[in-house]
């Protein structure tokens, strides 16, 4: 069953001297349990492209349905409230409450969606264990590493029990070697728990990991392979 | 719960940033309270003033007499109203006074005067012009026929202690009538336009000039307590349907104007204060907001809803509200309490000329703390309000873009 399904999405920035081809009719489908990379040159509409499948951007045209809901025909707050239950988010840098510790950031989003008390402990220790941040859970995302930080952030996005994942270049800040690692802790998820994972990378070795691989050039699919 | 716990540790970030925040709230409420006790302390002060030297707290006329000071509308029978009123136990003292409109003649000059014949052991108690002598006594002299007049007074004739003045006016029957007078005393009140109307004569020498028999023309009435006046007014005046009986506030002209004069004037610093207030929390928090871009759009993209991202700045602001009001609130209640038993000194700045006193003692009744307070609190909470909504505005694609 297909998670996400887009059909001729194109979204096309005109606010320019010239209009920009952002994402240019790609139609795609996504299934449970995939671990996909979203690769292309700088510009080529990664982030577009994961924006409008996340429900943060809204295509000019063509559709998104993620589970089975169009989210073109959401309003914002509804759209807020569809991300908050449906998908986990994993951005390149800020993605934590600087004020919060580790554990608080991941219960965070536990607390937004009203889980109770009970099952919020049980998971953001189990989580943060997972990720590998036991011990750190405690500390403010200043006092954490970039992959550290990272890693609170892959605990904050499963702790929703999201559909699915998007990371837009989670590693693009971390060394070669925390990238890496950060890269097998999402395959170990998404073999363990049967996470679905979409993510943009630049990064080869980030590449060879994945399992299905979208190759995008000025906005349209260049390539998609699975292996 | 956890908006509660975000927003509190938020305030912390920038600790300068929000110390200026709860500084301000702190001192836009200091200065709002204490600009309202130091207009209330002058007023209060000026009334305090006005009626301790002048009017009293309750005055007896025959109707008709305060328009023209027309002599022959006097109180009959005036002496035993005076002795039954000063039997009254909420009634501290009562002085009688005989009144005449007339002319103070000296060797120089010559203008119009009220004499105001008085017992000055009575009315020491109803008034206290007795402390106000700068030369001379309060008729504590064996001297035949004293005065005492006002420095201004003496200062526009060119008269000294002892120098000799003639006093012309008509009697009850309308006979005109002179008597001269020596300057046994001279004093100074804040209120240079009651100094040159008025002088004192013992109240027996005036009743025999004027042929009054048994009557007097006002009587004064100190109370036991100051904030009466209006109600005892009110019970004289329907024991004595004959007579005129009126509190302070309607004795001077200028009062109940003043009293109004001066509420505008505080509502008018109040809200200059207020608005103070209002752009600098504005200012501060928009800052805060502006600051704050990025992770506010990566709140909004995983998923918090608008209402509680607005739920969560408003409560940064009242947080440091909570903070300031009542630090501020001790801060004026402190240098109030100080000032007003210490007192003010204005002497440079040429209040007396106006009638005002030239210490003032700033005060503010409970009420008036509170409905600052509460003011202050509208305000910082309302000028939090732009800022939040700002934060609403904010698109997450495009605030988690800018790196
Ligand atoms: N808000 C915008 N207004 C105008 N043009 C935009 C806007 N956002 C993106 N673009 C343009 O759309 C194209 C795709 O941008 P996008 O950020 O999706 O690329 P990307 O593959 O994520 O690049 P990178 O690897 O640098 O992150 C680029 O040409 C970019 O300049
Ligand atoms: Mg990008």
């Amino acid at each position: 069953m297909s998670v996400i399904e887009t059909s001729h999405l194109t979204k096309i920035y005109d606010e320019g001297p010239v209009a920009v081809r952002a994402v240019d009719d790609v139609s795609i489908q996504i299934t449970e349990g995939e671990f996909t990379a979203v690769v292309g040159p700088s510009g080529s509409g990664k982030t577009t492209l994961l924006n409008i499948i996340g429900g943060l951007d809204r295509p000019s045209s063509g559709s998104v349905k993620v589970a089975d809901v169009e989210l073109g025909d959401m309003n914002e707050d509804q759209l807020i409230k569809f991300r908050l239950e449906n998908i986990g988010f994993v951005f390149q840098s800020y993605n934590l409450i600087p004020v919060l510790t580790a554990k608080e950031n991941t219960e965070f989003i536990m607390l937004l969606q009203g889980v109770s008390e009970k099952e919020r402990d049980t998971r953001v220790l189990q989580l943060l264990d997972e990720v590998g941040i036991g011990e750190q859970a405690n500390k403010r995302p200043s006092e954490m590493s970039g992959g550290q930080q990272q890693r609170v952030a892959v605990a904050r996005a499963l702790a929703s029990r999201p559909k699915f994942v998007l990371a837009d270049e989670p590693t693009a800040n971390l060394d070669s070697k925390s990238a890496e690692n950060l890269l097998d802790l999402m395959l170990q998820l998404n073999k363990e728990e049967n996470v679905t994972f979409i993510f943009s990378t630049h990064d080869q070795r980030v590449i060879d990991r994945a399992r299905r691989v979208i190759t995008l050039e000025d906005g349209k699919i260049l390539s998609d392979e699975s292996r | 719960m956890i908006l509660l716990k975000v927003a509190w540790k938020n305030i912390w970030r920038n600790k300068v940033r929000s110390l200026v925040v709860i500084s301000a709230i702190c001192l836009g409420l200091w200065a709002g309270v204490f600009g309202s006790a130091f207009v209330q302390g002058m007023m209060k002060s000026k009334i305090e003033a006005v009626i301790h030297t002048e009017i009293s707290h309750i005055q007896f006329h025959a109707p008709g007499f305060r328009d023209e000071f027309n002599g022959k509308l006097f109180i009959p029978n005036s002496t035993n109203i005076a002795e039954k009123l000063a039997n009254d136990n909420e009634i501290e003292a009562v002085s009688e006074r005989v009144i005449s409109m007339g002319m103070l003649a000296s060797a120089n000059k010559n203008s119009a005067l009220r004499l105001v014949g008085i017992n000055p052991s009575d009315e020491k108690k109803v008034t206290n012009i007795h402390t106000k002598l700068v030369e001379g006594s309060y008729f504590e002299t064996n001297k035949k026929r004293p005065i005492v007049i006002s420095k201004k007074t003496a200062d526009d004739f060119k008269i000294k202690l002892n120098s000799k003045v003639v006093f012309t006016m008509q009697d009850v029957h309308g006979v005109i009538k002179h008597a001269s007078f020596r300057v046994v005393g001279i004093y100074q009140t804040s209120n240079n336009m009651y100094d040159k109307m008025t002088a004192f004569v013992d109240i027996s020498q005036l009743k025999k000039l004027y042929e009054l028999e048994n009557g007097s023309h006002e009587i004064a009435v100190w109370l036991k307590d100051h904030d009466q006046a209006e109600i005892k007014a009110k019970g004289f005046q329907e024991n004595y349907q004959t007579l005129e009986v009126k509190p302070w506030m309607d004795l001077s002209s200028g009062m109940r104007m003043m009293i109004e004069a001066f509420d505008v004037y505080l509502y008018f610093i109040v809200g200059i204060i207020l608005f103070a207030l209002l752009f600098s929390i504005l200012n501060t928090m928009l800052m805060a907001v502006l600051e704050r871009v990025r992770e506010i759009g990566m709140l909004m993209a995983i998923g918090m809803a608008k209402k509680k991202v607005f739920i969560m700045i408003m409560y940064e602001t009242v947080f440091m509200t909570m903070i300031g009001v009542p630090i501020g609130f001790l801060l004026s209640w402190i240098s109030i309490q100080y000032t007003g038993s210490h007192g003010i000194d204005l002497s440079g700045a040429a209040y007396e000329n106006q009638g005002f006193e030239s210490i003032i003692y700033p005060y503010l009744e409970a009420q008036s703390y509170v409905e600052v307070t509460i003011m202050v609190l509208i305000m910082s909470i309302a000028a939090a309000i732009y800022p939040a909504l700002k934060a609403l505005k904010l698109r997450p694609v495009e605030a988690i873009r800018k790196v």
